[in-house]
C-alpha cells in the first residue's frame, strides 16, 4: 500500500484534523494574495501574485498536494488535496493560471518523464516559476478531437532524432505564459484517425512556435492560438509509442480523477441572489415574492443539494479506496446552465440598469459579468451536447452515435 | 440487516407485482392488494421504521427509505409510510398508544391526512376543526384512506393547530373511495362529523404536522427515485431495442440526451434524498428545508422521467399494456400526496438563510 492510499483510508478525524489545520494557514496567509490585494492589478502583476501564492504552497507542502515532496509536492492524499482545494476556493486567489499546467502536464510528466528530466523539470511547474500548457484543440478539432490536422513529420537536427511541428493549436489557455507544453500531433496520415497521432512535451521557446491570444466575448484572454512553423522536437520528448498518441491524451484527460469546482462554476451564490430579489422591486412588489424568482431559487437549491451529496459520496468512496460513482459527470452540465440561467434572471431584476458592465469587478462577484462569461463553461472542458453523449454512451450504455469516418484512413476523402 | 431486508423486498416484489397484476389494481377505485399486505406484514416490513419500544423493528428511517425504493420501482402501494410517520408523531408527542403496535403489525392500516379541497399544500389554518373531544370537516382524497383503521391529520382547535388520531371505523367518519388517476394508490375522501379524536401533540401542532410531512416526503422521496431509475431502465431497454432508420433510436442524440437528463435529474433527486434522511436522523433545525429539496428534487425527476419515458416508447408508449403508464400514473398521485410542490417550494425559499445556517 503506497502512503498516498494509507493515508486515504485515514479516518475521518484525522481529515478534519486537516482541514482545520488547512483553514488556519490560509487565514494567516490568504488574505495577502486575494481581495483587495489583487485590486487594480495589471495581467503581469496579478501573474505574479499568483506565482507567489504558488511558490509559498509550494513551501508549505501545499502545492500539487498528491505529488512527491521531492518535486516540491506535498506527498499527501487525494482526499487532503481535495479538502485544501474546498478551502482554497474561500478566497478569491491567483490560482487561475496554474489549473491546467499543475491539473494535468505536470502529472502526465510524473508517469512519462525520465526521473532526470522530471528532476529537472517538474520542481520549477510546481512552485509555479514555469507554466504547462497543454496543446490538444485545432480549428478542426474541438469535441472531435481525434479530427487533429497538427503533423509531427520525422526528422534529424543536429544528429539529433526528431520531428519537425506544423499546424495550429487553438483555445490554449495560458500559451502566452507558458515556458512548456505537451502536444498530441497526427504522425502518420495514412492511419485510422484515432490510430495516427503521436504525443509530445515541448519547449514553447523553440523557434518556429508563435501564439496569439484570442479576445473573449467578455474581454478576458486567457486563450490563444498556436502557430507552428517547423518546430522541432527532439524524439526524447516523445510520450508513449508513435501512434499511441489519442490513447495519451485521454490519459491525460482522465489524469484527474476528482477535480473540485466551486457550487456556482465561478458565478455568484444563490444566496447573493436572494439578497439581490429582497431589494429589487417588481411591480412595486418585492422580486422575492414573484413566483418565478422563487422557483428559480428553489430549483437552485434543489440542484445544489444534490450535487452537494454527490460530492460527498464521492469523498467518502475515495476515502474508503473505492473509485467515485458515474454521477459526478454531470455537475459541469448542471451548473454550466444553472450560472448562465441565474445570471439572466438577476440582470432581469435590475431592469436596464442590468445591462451595466462595471470595469474591476469579477464573475463570481458581479452577475453582469457572470452572465456575459457564462457560454464559455458550457463550451470548455466538454461541451453540454458532448458531456450528454458521455453519460449515455458510457454510464446507460446506450449505442454510440453513427461516425462514418471510424476506421477510415485519415487522408481518404469522405 | 438492511441488505438482507433489501434482497427480501426484491424477491418477493418480483414475484408479486407483475404488470398484470398491477393493472388490475388499477381498474377500481379504492384498491389494495390485501394479500402482498399480509405477506409484507409478515416479514416485518410495517414495523421496520418503528421504534422497538413502540413494538417495531427500530431499524430507522433507513429501513424504510429501502424499502420504499422498491416499492417505487414497481409501483407497488404499500401503506408502509404512514405506520412510520404516525409512530414517530406518537413518541414524540405522548409517548405511546395502543394503536402504533397494531400499525407496526400491519393488522392495521395508516393514513396521512393532512390536504383539504382549495389548497395546493398543508393548511396553515384548516378548515378541519376540533372541539369538545371531536373532529368536523372533511380531508380531501388521502391516499390509504379507502382501506385504512386509523389517520393522522391536523385540524384547528381553540389553541391553535392540533395533531390527532382519529380511528376511522366510528360512526362519525365517513369516507368515499373515488376514481382517481392512480386507483391502487386506495384514496378516498374522508368526512368527519363528530368523529372522536385524541390529541398526540406536545404542545405545538403546526411544527409536529410539519415533522410528519416532512419524514413522509422523504421516504416518499425514496418511492419517486425507485420509480424514475424504473423509468430510465425502461428507456433505456426500449432504446437499445427498437429500431427506426434502419439503427436503434438510442443511437439519435435526440433520444440519447433526454435519457441523460434523465439520469441528471435521477442523481439529483437521490442525493436531495440521501441528505434529507441524514438529517432527519440527527435532528437537523434544517429538517423541512432539507425534507422541502427532497420531495421537489423527487417530483421534478419522477414526473420527467415518466413522461419522456413514454414519449421514448412513442405510440406504444400511451396504450394500456404499456409498462410506463403505472410510472406515468404513481408519478402525478405521489406528487399530490403530502402537499403540490408550490407548497414545499415557499417552504424551501422561505427557510433559504435557516438552511444555510444549519449547513454551515
Amino acid at each position: 500500500m503506497s502512503d498516498a492510499q494509507r493515508l486515504d483510508a485515514a479516518p475521518a478525524e484525522e481529515l478534519l484534523a486537516y482541514r482545520a489545520r488547512a483553514r488556519a494557514w490560509l487565514a494567516q496567509h490568504a488574505p495577502a494574495f486575494s481581495g483587495a490585494a489583487r485590486a487594480g492589478l495589471s495581467a503581469d502583476e496579478d501573474l505574479a501574485l499568483g506565482r507567489a501564492w504558488q511558490r509559498l504552497k509550494s513551501e508549505h507542502g501545499y502545492a500539487c498536494i498528491t505529488l512527491p515532496r521531492a518535486y516540491g509536492g506535498g506527498g499527501g492524499s487525494e482526499l487532503e488535496k481535495i479538502v485544501f482545494g474546498e478551502e482554497e476556493l474561500k478566497y478569491d486567489l491567483p490560482t487561475v493560471y496554474f489549473g491546467v499546467s499543475l491539473g494535468m502536464p505536470v502529472p502526465m510528466m510524473l508517469r512519462y518523464a525520465t526521473p532526470e528530466v522530471a528532476e529537472k523539470l517538474l520542481p520549477p511547474a510546481i512552485c509555479g516559476d514555469d507554466i504547462w500548457c497543454q496543446l490538444f484543440s485545432e480549428p478542426a478539432a474541438g469535441s472531435d478531437l481525434a479530427a487533429l490536422r497538427m503533423r509531427a513529420t520525422p526528422a534529424t537536427r543536429g544528429g539529433v532524432e526528431g520531428w519537425l511541428l506544423n499546424g495550429q493549436k487553438v483555445w490554449t489557455s495560458w500559451a502566452q505564459y507558458a515556458s512548456w507544453g505537451i502536444i498530441v500531433a497526427r504522425s502518420d496520415p495514412a492511419a485510422p484517425k484515432h490510430a495516427g497521432l503521436t504525443f509530445f512535451y515541448l519547449d514553447m521557446r523553440s523557434p518556429g512556435v508563435e501564439v496569439r491570444q484570442i479576445r473573449k466575448l467578455a474581454g478576458e484572454t486567457e486563450i490563444n492560438e498556436v502557430f507552428f512553423n517547423d518546430v522541432f522536437v527532439p524524439d526524447s520528448q516523445r510520450m508513449g509509442p508513435v501512434g499511441a498518441g489519442f490513447r495519451v491524451a485521454i490519459e491525460t484527460l482522465m489524469i484527474e480523477r476528482y477535480s473540485v469546482s466551486d457550487e456556482s462554476l465561478s458565478g455568484p451564490a444563490i444566496e447573493k441572489f436572494v439578497c439581490f430579489a429582497q431589494d429589487a422591486r417588481i411591480n412595486g412588489k418585492p422580486a422575492l415574492e414573484d413566483g418565478e424568482v422563487r422557483a428559480l431559487v428553489a430549483d437552485t437549491l434543489v440542484e445544489r443539494q444534490g450535487l452537494r451529496s454527490i460530492h460527498r459520496r464521492a469523498l467518502e468512496a475515495i476515502g474508503a479506496g473505492r473509485e467515485p460513482g458515474p454521477e459526478g459527470a454531470i455537475r459541469k452540465l448542471l451548473l454550466g446552465r444553472r450560472r448562465q440561467q441565474v445570471g439572466a434572471t438577476a440582470l432581469d431584476l435590475l431592469g436596464p440598469a442590468g445591462a451595466a458592465l462595471t470595469e474591476g469587478l469579477t464573475t463570481v462577484q458581479d452577475f453582469a459579468w457572470s452572465w456575459i462569461d457564462s457560454p464559455g463553461p458550457r463550451i470548455a472542458g466538454g461541451t453540454d451536447e458532448i458531456l450528454r453523449n458521455t453519460i449515455a454512451e458510457k454510464v446507460l450504455g446506450l449505442p454510440q452515435d453513427h461516425r462514418p469516418d471510424k476506421g477510415v484512413p485519415f487522408n481518404q476523402p469522405r | 440487516m438492511l441488505v438482507m431486508l433489501a434482497d427480501q423486498a426484491e424477491r418477493l416484489l418480483e414475484d408479486h407485482a407483475t404488470w398484470e397484476h398491477l393493472k388490475s389494481l388499477l381498474e377500481a377505485p379504492g384498491s389494495f392488494d390485501r394479500e402482498l399486505w399480509a405477506q409484507c406484514a409478515e416479514l416485518g416490513w410495517p414495523a421496520a421504521a418503528v421504534a422497538e419500544a413502540q413494538g417495531g423493528l427500530g431499524l430507522g428511517f433507513e429501513a424504510l427509505a429501502l424499502l420504499n425504493e422498491k416499492l417505487g420501482a414497481r409501483t407497488v402501494s404499500l401503506p408502509l409510510t404512514p405506520a412510520a410517520v404516525i409512530a414517530d408523531a406518537v413518541a414524540r408527542g405522548i409517548g405511546d398508544h395502543p394503536s402504533v403496535t397494531a400499525l407496526a403489525t400491519g393488522e392495521r392500516i395508516g393514513c396521512l391526512a393532512f390536504g383539504e379541497l382549495g389548497e395546493s399544500g398543508l393548511p396553515r389554518t384548516p378548515t378541519l376543526r376540533f372541539a369538545d373531544g371531536m373532529l368536523q370537516g372533511e380531508r380531501a382524497l388521502v391516499p390509504f384512506a379507502a382501506i385504512a383503521d386509523v389517520a393522522l391529520c391536523h385540524a384547528a382547535a381553540e389553541d391553535g393547530i392540533g395533531l390527532y388520531l382519529v380511528m376511522l371505523d366510528q360512526p362519525g367518519v365517513t369516507r368515499k373511495a373515488t376514481a382517481t388517476i392512480d386507483n391502487a394508490r386506495a384514496a378516498a375522501t374522508l368526512s368527519f362529523d363528530g368523529a372522536h379524536a385524541m390529541r398526540i401533540d406536545g404542545g405545538d401542532g403546526w411544527s409536529a404536522c410539519l415533522r410528519a410531512a416532512a419524514l413522509a416526503s422523504i421516504a416518499t422521496a425514496f418511492e419517486q427515485v425507485g420509480g424514475t431509475q424504473s423509468c430510465l431502465a425502461l428507456g433505456v431497454e426500449y432504446a437499445k431495442e427498437r429500431i427506426v432508420f434502419g439503427q436503434p433510436i438510442g443511437r439519435f442524440q435526440a433520444v440519447k440526451h433526454k435519457l441523460s437528463d434523465i439520469y441528471t435529474e435521477l442523481e439529483i433527486a437521490r442525493g436531495c434524498a440521501i441528505d434529507a434522511l441524514a438529517a432527519a436522523g440527527r435532528e437537523s433545525t434544517a429538517l423541512p428545508a432539507m425534507a422541502a429539496m427532497a420531495r421537489l428534487g423527487g417530483i421534478h425527476a419522477y414526473e420527467f422521467a415518466s413522461r419522456e419515458t413514454i414519449q421514448i416508447y412513442g405510440g406504444i408508449g400511451v396504450t394500456w399494456e404499456a409498462a410506463p403508464q403505472h410510472h406515468y400514473r404513481r408519478s402525478r398521485a405521489l406528487a399530490l400526496e403530502l402537499g403540490a410542490a408550490p407548497f414545499w417550494r415557499e417552504l424551501l425559499v422561505d427557510n433559504i438563510f435557516t438552511l444555510a445556517e444549519a449547513q454551515g
